[in-house]
């Protein structure tokens, strides 16, 4: 025997009637649906892409100090993210001089410097998009590289402007096929020609991946004419002399540049950079697809009130038999937060799978707790709007409501 | 069993106050067959409503079995609605998305106690009883009215009530019916020993009960005219 009301009878009851009206059950779910699919969606590209950032930096080495144009700083002068762009936009243009500069730092183990542009690169009639980087014979050892076929450059391969070129194993693969197959072999870049000496093994970034590394002095002409640096690396073997280093190298720049045209900084403080940068974006992004969340919350509260109307006779049948106020509210809550979920149990569905088909592409990621906030939202969102349409109901004088027809 | 005493109930009609019913004493005792007869807008239906306990009064008081249920909850109302009285209207009043074996279930929903009876024996024995069991899985729609209004005494029955209140129950059957339906209430009286109050604006039908109360104007009078 039972006891009234229990949770299972409620859910029977709310799924009876939602069979019967199914065109208006999934219409109403549907923006639910909507709602939870652009949070979930604009959650997952939004980690997805701070973490493929903070991948990047971390697979630069330890012990890493990155000097790049314009000023990010958010300690000095107030200035903070708000002069972010400047990074990308303008600032110094390092060149050959800063570079030996710095390469007089007596603590910095090593010092390299990077030119990089994204290029067609042909080989053996084949040409793929890629990425030239112009840098020194350090690189290979800051940037953790290794060597997967063949050799890298060595210092006099730079200094003699040596017409050599390590490959990416991706960019390799993409040009010959076999990696293997790529060393001995020419590319040409813009009119320029380089000899494989070697190629790398895949690190997961896609542009160290797909990038052919050539001797910084070889670029100087035509494929870098203004004979600069996008940025310039320094590594200490010492984590203890990494400040000593980053105040030296500021000393150096600031003879040549201003405060706010270049920024010195580690890979730890760039990293907390990006993820302020990007807790804003995905704040904004999701305060956004909320907007969809609410709109699909108003759409229940809209087909609530209008079955509280269209039920009010039942309503009043089951007053009749036993049923109290309490009964009746829970009988329509229940409802609101069984369509909800059944939305939002959709809509996490569909970002999933779009999720999985963008993934090649695009690093986009699903967490446990995209999850749990969905179903945590949209069963909140039902209740906030069913509970208003239900007391409706529950407040209907019984009698009025056993004579409406 | 039953007593009103000095039971007023008005409404609101915008500002202006409506007596449907005042001055209203009553005894209804065990196992009586009561027939309460008034024409329409006479206030017998809101009479019915309040002994019932679908309404508060909003004056007097309302005894059952000696306890005054006149200022208990809507819970507590609704508890004793759900075991002591079974409801029967002309409108038959069935939840048409609902087969007729789920109406019928219906009040066992809300009992807060646990039964003294299996739920689906009582259901077969009723449906049985009165002869709609081969019905019970068709919509109150596709069902003629006489099997309709036998579907909504078993639900009255579910629970084993004490009382039965009947609004007009014939009024919108044919007299053939009406009187089968008839047939039926008395002998749920008779052979059961349940309290039957009915409601009616006929005079036949009234006739039909032991006794009869005229009401009219919200009133009980001594003649009905």
């Amino acid at each position: 025997m039972k006891i009234q009301n229990g949770y299972l009878d409620l859910f029977k009851a709310a799924m009876a009637d939602f069979k019967r009206s199914k065109i208006r059950t999934f219409l109403t779910s549907l923006g639910i649906m909507i709602g939870v699919l652009s949070v979930v969606l604009l959650i997952a590209l939004g980690l997805g892409l701070k973490n493929y950032l903070a991948q990047q930096f971390e697979s630069l080495g330890a012990n890493l100090i990155i000097i790049f144009p314009g000023n990010i700083s958010s300690s000095e002068e107030g200035g903070g993210l708000g002069n972010f762009g400047a990074g990308f936009a303008g600032g110094a243009n390092f060149d050959e001089k800063d570079y030996t500069n710095l390469t007089r730092i007596q603590e910095a183990d090593y010092v390299v410097p990077l030119f990089m542009k994204s290029s067609v690169i042909e080989s053996e009639g084949e040409r793929k998009l890629g990425y030239l980087m112009g840098s020194s014979e350090d690189s290979f050892k800051i940037l953790n590289l290794e060597i997967l076929e063949g050799e890298f450059f060595t210092k006099g391969d730079v200094l003699g402007r040596a017409k050599k070129a390590v490959l990416g194993e991706s960019l390799a693969t993409n040009l010959y096929e076999a990696p293997q197959d790529a060393v001995g072999k020419t590319i040409r870049v813009s009119d320029q020609r380089f000899k494989v000496m070697g190629v790398y093994k895949k690190k997961g970034d896609r542009e160290q991946d797909n990038a052919a590394v050539v001797p910084y002095r070889t670029t100087f002409g035509t494929l870098n004419p203004d004979e600069t640096f996008f940025t310039i690396y320094l590594g200490t073997r010492d984590e203890g002399d990494i400040e000593v280093v980053k105040e030296k190298a500021k000393e150096i720049l600031l003879k040549r540049y201003e405060t706010d045209d270049f920024t010195v900084t580690e890979q730890s403080e760039l990293l907390s950079t990006i993820n302020q940068i990007f807790n804003i974006v995905n704040g904004v992004l999701i305060a956004i697809g909320s907007i969809s969340l609410l709109v699909g919350g108003i759409g229940i509260m809209n087909i609530m009130y209008a079955t509280v109307t269209e039920r009010t006779k039942e309503v009043g049948i089951r007053r009749a038999v036993g049923a109290t106020e309490r009964d009746i509210l829970s009988q329509f809550l229940a409802e609101a937060v069984l369509l909800s979920v059944f939305g939002g149990l959709l809509g996490l569905i569909l970002a999933s799978f779009i999720v999985l088909g963008v993934r090649q592409f695009f690093p986009a990621s699903i967490n446990l707790l995209a999850v749990l906030i969905s179903l945590f939202v949209s069963s909140g969102i039902g209740i906030f709007f069913g509970v208003f349409p239900a007391r409706r109901a529950a407040k209907l004088p019984p009698i009025e409501a056993i004579r409406y027809e | 069993m039953i007593k009103l005493q000095n039971v007023c109930k008005s409404y609101f009609l915008g500002d202006t106050e409506v007596k449907a019913v005042c001055d209203i004493n009553l005894e209804i005792k065990d196992k009586e067959f009561i027939g309460i007869l008034g024409s329409s807008g006479s206030g017998k239906s809101t009479l019915m409503y309040l002994i019932g306990l679908l309404e508060h009064p909003t004056s007097g008081k309302i005894f059952l079995d000696g306890n005054d249920v006149s200022k208990l909850t809507d819970s507590e109302l609704s508890k004793i609605r759900n075991k002591t009285v079974g409801f029967v209207f002309q409108s038959f009043n069935l939840i048409n998305k609902y087969t007729v074996f789920e109406n019928v279930l219906l009040p066992t929903k809300y009992a807060r106690e646990i039964l003294d009876f299996n739920v689906r024996e009582r259901v077969e024995e009723l449906l049985k009883k009165f002869g709609i069991w081969d019905r019970r899985d068709f919509f109150p729609n596709k069902i003629s009215g006489g099997q309709q209004q036998r579907v909504a005494i078993v639900r009255a029955l579910m629970m084993k009530p004490k009382i039965i209140m009947a609004d007009e129950p014939t009024g919108n059957l044919d007299s053939k019916t009406g009187d089968e339906i008839l047939n039926i209430l008395e002998s749920l009286n008779k052979d059961f020993g349940v309290t039957v109050i009915l409601v009616t604006h006929e005079k036949e039908v009234a006739a039909r009960t032991k006794r009869e109360i005229y009401i009219r104007d919200g009133k009980i009078v001594k003649k009905y005219l």
